[in-house]
């Protein structure tokens, strides 16, 4: 009886410690074939799928110089996206144009560092036409997920990354988001 | 700040549908708009007056701007502005010098009220210096010409403009902004429930077999056989989905044909109604069949389960020899097979299981999937249809029918209209445009019985090469000027200016090989009021059309103007505006102006509309952590054992 229940309890251990696993040498090992793929968008290629059947091609490389992060920003926003990496949401601009550009993803992979960033920190963005700009965090929000003003056009150039809030928690889901907004303060040389 | 009152205006598209506009959290403060409609209905034809009162609760003077629409063949015109005992008649004036008139009241501080139409199913109101704590009525009239189809006349009174989506990127909406009313997250209209009530005095004329109310609880009086009073059940509800009423002539009792007349200035004006008889079933044609699916936000709750419904019994009732494809459309547009293929048990099965699976979420790309279904590769002898379920709740409408217009070629549209608050606008027009008709479906419970007169039409012989002779001598000026094909139950309707009341007119047309012809007889036999308004109604309308075919917009715009000025029309190009006399608000008090938030349509959920902020965790912290504790315990129970 009691071997049973402590086999049952491995199964289920090793079940869900692979499923937690997975996702997340998902997330890392999926940045790394699209690293790939945007050395070859900056060569010219458009929409340069990270591996073939993939729906979702890099838009942005974002970088935090002192948090010494790098992500790759895909395109759309959808849950299956956002399992490789941050994702744009399609209908806002694309960073570098004007307006507010809003990106989506995970606090438990690739947007968990957006806890650590304080007010002035640097956000690097590279885009496909191998211009650079810098962004500037400015301020934060805590959010209800239907409260799409965040989304909003007017106003100053900015990026507005959106992560699940609590930081901290251990569920998926919530209907709790993030935001940090980054201004553009110029374009690297 | 006052949390819980959501206020969103839709501007621009996300994935998730809509996106609002930068007001952010606030409370809602504008006045409150109640209506009351009262229509009388005699034969054909309908005159609506509509009874808008502006109540301002602040105590600062409001400029109040309600976004509103009213069936898309209504000929409005009439506008009154009641203040108190007074009542100032309204004029109609070309658009932008209504707007001035409006505007100059506005600042002096005199109440006023302007009518503009955004399109032709959708209009605004403003009401300027309404003082604190006061109430502002604006009356308007409208005339139009019932649908009778299958036998039954129907009225169909919209209350709600539902959200539209407007497609991002360079401006291909100018007006977005005037027709996206703020709308009203469900939970928080704390009684701003624009309330509405509806009053139907019927008179049909010959005796009444059924009166329905499909989607509101009504009172019906029955005075006489011919005629029946009819009454909200509730008195007045949130103005929050379409209210329609439809009845039965008798048996037998029906009239194959209608002319109602009206001398005005020395002209006749009529409206003539000609039932074909029932077409006898022909030889069953292999068809190529395309069925559009709308899975956008808007689609999301009801609205989706009834056009799933609707295009499961429609994909039941293929036949191997047609051929079929299935596409479905959101932010992008998808087709199932690709290019069309027979319907076969397989095939059709496959397209079962994946009309199940779809979802509805994100924007309405309407253009890729038309583009899609009208790529009309395929040449061949059968008939092709494209049947469209949608919502419609799009704002590029016209480029949307150029679209049609360019690629139609010989393939037939037939829209179903979803949902409680279809754009009656775009299912009608795009019908008209793609040679072939509309259906609406408001609940789930009607989709049968609607799908089932949809395929008596598409399966009977129609119509073809209808031609009304005029009597010579006479002069005419009938529109349409050309007459569309007929389906299955469907009537001739046409508008005419006439020189004189002679003769009789020949209407013929062609089924199934055999010709058919009616006559009518030109008299006096029937006289009623506001036929010159219908029949400018109708000019106006193909004056508009004929923009899509290159005509010169300012040729289009003066003749709009003519017409719309001589008959007192609402159109895109002419406006009503009614100026009180006397100025009200003191010059040293200022106006804010609101726009009156409206309802969400019944059935639709609003996060998928609007859209909501991306889900950003997974569920990798939640795995790990029982995943460790369940080898951890694992671990004690296997030590312990031993």
């Amino acid at each position: 009886m009691r071997t049973a229940a402590a086999l049952l309890m491995l199964a289920v251990g090793v079940w869900q410690l692979s499923d937690g696993l997975w996702i997340q040498a998902k997330a890392r090992l999926a940045q790394v074939l699209i690293a790939q793929a945007w050395s070859r968008t900056l060569k010219g290629e458009a929409q340069a799928k990270p591996w073939p059947w993939a729906d979702t091609w890099p838009v942005a490389r974002l970088s935090v110089p002192r948090l010494g992060v790098e992500r790759y920003v895909l395109a759309g926003s959808q849950g299956a996206t956002l399992a490789f990496g941050p994702g744009h949401v399609s209908s806002t601009p694309l960073p570098g144009a004007a307006g507010n550009s809003m990106i989506g993803g995970h606090r438990d992979t690739h947007l968990a560092f957006l806890g650590q960033l304080d007010p002035g920190d640097e956000i690097r963005v590279e885009l496909a036409d191998r211009r650079r700009l810098s962004y500037r965090v400015g301020e934060t929000h805590v959010l209800h997920r239907s409260e799409m003003w965040i989304a909003h056009q007017d106003g100053p150039a900015r990026l507005t990354l959106v992560t699940c809030w609590p930081l901290d928690a251990w569920r998926a889901g919530g209907d709790q988001r993030f935001a940090v907004v980054a201004f553009r303060s110029r374009e690297l040389l | 700040m006052l949390l819980g009152l959501a206020l969103a205006t839709p501007a621009y598209s996300t994935e998730g549908g809509l996106v609002l506009r930068a007001e952010g959290r606030q409370a809602v403060v504008a006045p409150l708009v109640s209506t009351d409609v009262s229509i009388r209905v005699a034969g054909p034809v309908a005159r609506a007056r509509v009874v808008q009162t502006f109540r301002n609760p602040e105590s600062d003077w409001y400029e109040g701007i309600y976004v509103f629409p009213l069936p898309e063949s209504g000929a409005v015109d009439r506008l009154r502005l009641r203040v108190g005992e007074r009542i100032i008649e309204g004029e109609i004036k070309e658009r932008g010098a209504a707007r001035a008139a409006y505007g100059e009241a506005r600042a002096s501080g005199r109440r006023a009220a302007l009518l503009d139409q955004e399109r032709p199913n959708i209009f605004t109101t403003q009401v300027a210096n309404i003082g604190p704590g006061e109430a502002v009525v604006v009356e308007l009239e409208y005339q139009q010409v019932l649908r009778y189809d299958g036998g039954r006349f129907s009225l169909r009174f919209p209350m709600v403009v539902g959200p539209r989506y407007v497609p991002p990127g360079p401006i291909l909406v100018a007006d977005a902004a005037r027709i996206t009313p703020p709308v009203l997250r469900p939970g928080t209209e704390n009684g701003r429930t624009n309330p509405l009530s509806i009053r139907v005095s019927l008179d049909a004329g010959v005796p009444l077999a059924a009166v329905e109310s499909p989607y509101h609880p009504v009172r019906v009086d029955e005075p006489s056989p011919e005629r029946r009073e009819i009454s909200l059940a509730e008195g007045a509800v949130p103005a929050n989905r379409d209210f329609e009423l439809a009845w039965a002539p008798r048996i037998h009792e029906a009239p194959q044909a209608a002319w109602f007349t009206e001398e005005k200035d020395g002209r006749h004006y009529g409206v003539l109604m000609v039932l074909p008889p029932a077409a006898t079933p022909g030889t069953r044609l292999a068809r190529e069949v395309v069925f559009v699916l709308d899975t956008s936000g808007s689609m999301a709750g009801a609205s989706i389960r009834q056009a799933r419904e609707a295009l499961l019994l429609a994909l039941e009732r293929l036949q191997p020899e047609d051929r079929f494809e299935v596409i479905e459309f959101n932010s992008t547009a998808q087709a199932l097979f690709g290019e069309s293929r027979e319907a076969s048990r397989g095939n059709v099965r496959r397209a079962v299981r994946w009309v199940a699976s779809l979802e509805a979420r994100g924007g309405t790309e309407m253009a890729a999937a038309l583009r899609m279904a009208f790529t009309n590769t395929e040449t061949s002898t059968r008939v092709r249809q494209v049947i469209f379920l949608t919502d419609g709740a799009v704002g590029n409408e016209e480029a949307l029918f150029r679209l049609l217009r360019e690629r139609l070629g010989d393939s037939r549209l037939f829209t179903v209209g979803i949902g409680s608050a279809p754009n009656s606008h775009f299912m009608t027009q795009a019908a008209r445009l793609g040679r072939g008709t509309f259906t609406y479906i408001g609940r789930i419970e009607e989709v049968g019985a609607r799908m089932g007169e949809l395929f008596a039409k598409l399966e009977s012989p129609v119509l073809k090469g209808l031609e009304l002779r005029w009597p010579p001598g006479v002069q005419v000026e009938a529109w349409p000027a050309k007459l569309p094909d007929l389906y299955a139950g469907e009537p001739v309707v046409v508008a005419a200016a006439l020189g004189g009341l002679e003769g009789e007119a020949l209407l013929t047309g062609e089924r199934d090989g055999r010709r058919w012809e009616a006559r009518i007889a030109l008299e006096r036999n029937a006289t009623a009021q506001g036929m010159g308004g219908l029949w400018a109604r109708e000019k106006v309308s193909a004056l508009m059309a004929s923009l899509r075919d290159g005509a010169p917009e300012a040729e289009v715009r003066a003749r709009v103007i003519e017409v719309a000025t001589a008959h007192r029309l609402v159109t895109k190009y002419t406006s009503f505006v009614a100026v009180d006399k006397t100025p009200a608000r003191p010059i040293d008090e200022s106006l804010k102006t609101a726009a009156v938030p409206t309802l969400l349509p019944e059935g639709w959920v609003y996060d998928k509309v609007f859209g909501e902020l991306p889900q950003g965790s997974t569920g990798s912290r939640f795995a790990l952590a029982l995943g460790l504790a369940a080898l951890l315990l694992a671990g004690g129970l296997f030590r312990n054992r031993i």
